[in-house]
C-alpha cells in the first residue's frame, strides 16, 4: 500500500466523519452567511444615515410655524418642515422625530420689539441618528438669525463684517461610498475567520477527539506512514476551511445584489472573478491554518482544551489585517511577506477596486506556502513522536 | 512468530520494562501474564509499533520493527489496549476502513467482512453507528477490524475485559480458531483462569522483567507449587495485582 494510497483511505474516512458530524456541518453552512449579512446590514445604516444626511431629504418638525412665516420660510429653503407631533418633547425622546423646533406666540411681538426672539430647539443628543436632523436645525436657525442681524446692522449703516470675525467654510470629504468601502474593509477579516472556522470541527474531531476516543492507538498500530496519517487529518480540516471560505465569497459575491448601488451611491466590486483569485490567493494559509489548528489541537490536554485554544489562535492572524484595514496609509511591502497578514491586505486592495499586484501576490503566496509546509513538518513530527498521542 | 530481544522502555524516571526477551511461536496461543503495572501493555505496545523501545529489538516474522515498522505491522492484527471506535461510523464501515489501510479494496473486501461479521455474530450491529454500544459489540468491533487482513500474527492487549460470561466464551472460541489456522497469537492477561484455560505456553511478567516462562505445567514444576495460581504468586513474588 503507497503512501498516497494510504493517504487518501485515511482522507475518505475523515471527510466521511466530517460530514456526518453534524456541529461540523452546520458551521461550514451557517457561518458564511455571517460576514456578507453583517457587511449588508451595515451598508443599509450606512446608507440610510447619508441620506438623511443629505439636507434635502432632511424633515424638521416645527410646531407653531404660523408664529414666524419668513423663518419658516428659511428653514424650508434647507430642510422640509413639516408639522410637529402634539408632545413634541416626549417624541423626540422616543425617537419618533430627530428634532422639534418650537416657535412661541410672542415670537414675532418679541422679534419686532428687537429683543431675542425665543425659538425652542428639542433634541437628544444621545441618538446618533438623530444628528444630522438637529445640526441642519441648528444651522439653519443660526444663519438666519445671523442674516437678520446683518439686516438690523445695514439699517443702522454699520457694515455686516463687523460681526463676522471669522469665515469658516465647512467642507465634508466623506462621501457615502468612502463610508461604505470602510465596511469592505471587513471582508478579509471574515475570510480568515472561515478558513479557520471552517475547519476547527475536523481539526479538533481528528486529533483530541480521536484521543479521548481511544482511537488513535489501533490507528497507529496499522501501516499508515505517520506523515500520510497526519497530511491527511491536515487535508480534511482544509477542505472543510476551503468549502467555509468559498461560501463566504459567494455570499459576499451577493453582497451587491442586496445593496442596489443607486442606495449605496457606489457599486461594490465583487465579481466572480475577484472571489475567485480571492480564493486561490487565500488557499494555502488554508492549509497553513488547518495544520496548525491540527497541531494545536493534537497538543491541547482535552477536547475543550483544544477548542479553547484554537479560538483563541484564531484571533491571532485575524485581527492584526483588521486592524491595518482601517489604516488608510498604503503598507510596508515587507508585511505581504506575513502569511494570513498578506493574502488580507491584497484582499482589501482588491475589494477596493484597485489592481492585483502580481509580485505582492507572489509574495504572499510563497510565504503561505512555506508557512504551511513547516507547520505540516511540525504536525508529522508531533504524530511520529506518536504516544503522547494516545495515552491522554 | 514475534521476538522480543533485550528490549527496555522507560517513561522519564520510571523503568516500565528492563531488557525482556521472549518468542512467541506459531500455532501457539501465548499468554503473557503479569499483574497491573507490570509492563504488558508497553510489551506489546512495542510489539505492534506504537512504541519504540530504548535498546533491544522487536520482530514480527523475522522483520525488525525499528526498520521496517509497516512491513512489520502488516503481518500483526492488533486489538490493542485502548480501541475506541468511531462513533460516526458504522461497524462495517471500522472493518472496510481497516481493510483499505492493509491494501484491501473491492469484491474481496466486502466478502472479508461479511465473512467477520457472521463469524463474531454480528449481523444485527453490522450496519448500526458505533455510538451507544455495549463494551461486548464494541470488542467484536475491534477484533474485526483487527482480523480483517488475515493477519499471521494476532497480539490482543486484555481482550477480555469488562466482558460478559458469554462474549469471553466467544473471545476464547476465536483466539482457539486462530490457533487451528496455525496463526501465532500473543495476549495479555491478568486473569490467571483465563491463561490456564487458553495457553500453550506463559510468559510471566514482573516489574519489567521475564519472572517465568514455558508451559503451565514447566511452570508448576520450576516453582514446585501444586496449583498453577501458586506457581504465579512464586513467579511473581507476591500477589499484588493478580485477580
Amino acid at each position: 500500500m503507497s503512501w498516497l494510497a494510504s493517504f487518501w483511505v485515511v482522507l475518505a474516512k475523515e471527510l466521511r466523519e466530517g460530514l456526518r458530524d453534524r456541529k461540523a456541518l452546520i458551521t461550514a453552512l451557517f457561518f458564511p452567511a455571517l460576514g456578507p449579512i453583517l457587511v449588508v446590514v451595515m451598508l443599509f445604516l450606512v446608507s440610510d444615515s447619508t441620506r438623511q444626511a443629505d439636507e434635502k431629504g432632511v424633515e424638521i418638525p416645527v410646531a407653531g410655524r404660523q408664529n414666524a412665516p419668513n423663518l419658516v420660510a428659511h428653514l424650508e429653503q434647507g430642510a422640509r418642515v413639516v408639522d410637529a407631533p402634539a408632545d413634541p418633547v416626549e417624541a423626540v425622546r422616543r425617537g419618533d422625530v430627530p428634532v422639534v423646533i418650537v416657535i412661541p406666540p410672542d415670537f414675532g411681538e418679541k422679534l419686532r420689539a428687537g429683543q431675542p426672539a425665543p425659538v425652542r430647539l428639542i433634541l437628544d443628543e444621545s441618538r446618533h441618528q438623530a444628528r444630522p436632523a438637529a445640526s441642519t436645525a441648528e444651522r439653519l436657525l443660526g444663519s438666519w438669525s445671523h442674516q437678520v442681524a446683518a439686516q438690523r446692522l445695514i439699517v443702522r449703516g454699520v457694515h455686516p463684517a463687523v460681526i463676522e470675525p471669522l469665515a469658516v467654510e465647512r467642507e465634508d470629504v466623506s462621501t457615502p461610498a468612502s463610508r461604505a468601502a470602510m465596511l469592505l474593509a471587513t471582508i478579509p477579516f471574515f475570510l480568515v475567520m472561515a478558513m479557520f472556522t471552517g475547519g476547527m470541527p475536523i481539526a479538533i474531531d481528528v486529533t483530541a477527539g480521536e484521543r479521548e476516543r481511544q482511537s488513535l492507538e489501533p490507528l497507529f498500530a496499522a501501516p499508515v506512514p505517520r506523515s500520510s496519517l497526519v497530511l491527511a487529518k491536515i487535508a480534511a480540516s482544509a477542505a472543510f476551511g476551503a468549502a467555509t471560505l468559498a461560501e463566504t465569497l459567494v455570499g459576499f459575491g451577493l453582497v451587491p445584489l442586496a445593496v442596489p448601488a443607486t442606495r449605496i451611491g457606489f457599486s461594490v466590486q465583487l465579481d466572480p472573478g475577484l472571489l475567485f483569485t480571492t480564493f486561490l490567493l487565500c488557499l494555502p494559509t488554508t492549509v497553513a491554518a488547518a495544520a496548525l489548528m491540527v497541531v494545536f489541537a493534537a497538543r491541547a490536554r482535552s477536547f475543550r482544551a483544544a477548542q479553547t485554544s484554537l479560538s483563541l489562535l484564531m484571533l491571532v492572524p485575524s485581527l492584526p489585517g483588521m486592524a491595518l484595514a482601517f489604516q488608510s496609509a498604503r503598507p510596508p511591502a515587507s508585511l505581504y511577506a506575513v502569511p494570513f497578514l498578506g493574502q488580507q491586505l491584497i484582499v482589501n486592495e482588491l475589494v477596493r477596486g484597485m489592481p492585483l499586484v502580481p509580485s505582492q501576490a507572489l509574495l504572499a503566496t510563497g510565504a503561505s506556502l512555506v508557512a504551511a509546509l513547516v507547520v505540516c513538518a511540525f504536525a508529522i513530527r508531533t504524530f511520529e513522536r506518536g504516544q503522547p498521542l494516545f495515552d491522554g | 512468530m514475534i521476538r522480543l530481544d533485550g528490549v527496555s522502555k522507560s517513561f522519564g524516571d520510571v523503568r516500565a520494562l528492563g531488557g525482556i526477551s521472549f518468542e512467541v511461536p506459531d500455532g501457539q496461543i501465548t499468554g503473557l501474564l503479569g499483574p497491573n503495572g507490570a509492563g504488558k501493555t508497553t510489551a506489546l505496545r512495542i510489539v505492534y509499533g506504537v512504541l519504540r523501545p530504548d535498546a533491544g529489538q522487536a520482530s514480527v516474522d523475522g522483520i525488525d520493527l525499528a526498520t521496517d515498522r509497516l512491513q512489520a505491522q502488516r503481518r500483526l492484527g492488533v486489538f490493542p489496549h485502548a480501541q475506541g471506535l468511531y462513533t460516526r461510523l458504522t461497524a462495517r464501515e471500522h472493518i472496510l476502513y481497516f481493510g483499505q489501510i492493509h491494501g484491501l479494496s473491492g469484491e474481496p473486501l466486502r466478502r472479508r467482512a461479511d465473512e467477520l461479521i457472521a463469524a463474531l455474530g454480528m449481523e444485527d450491529i453490522a450496519d448500526r453507528r458505533t455510538e451507544g454500544f455495549s463494551q461486548g459489540q464494541r470488542v467484536k468491533v475491534a477484533l474485526a477490524r483487527a482480523l480483517v487482513h488475515d493477519p499471521r500474527n494476532v497480539v490482543l492487549d486484555e481482550p477480555t475485559n469488562g466482558l460478559d460470561v458469554a462474549a469471553t466464551r466467544q473471545v476464547r472460541t476465536l483466539l482457539l480458531q486462530l490457533r487451528a489456522q496455525g496463526r501465532c497469537i500473543l495476549f495479555s492477561s491478568h486473569v490467571m483462569q483465563e491463561v490456564s484455560a487458553l495457553c500453550d505456553r506463559v510468559v510471566v511478567i514482573a516489574r519489567g522483567t521475564v519472572a517465568a516462562e514455558g508451559t503451565p505445567d514447566d511452570l508448576r514444576r520450576q516453582t514446585g507449587k501444586e496449583s498453577l495460581e501458586d506457581a504465579f504468586v512464586a513467579a511473581i513474588g507476591s500477589e499484588e495485582g493478580l485477580a
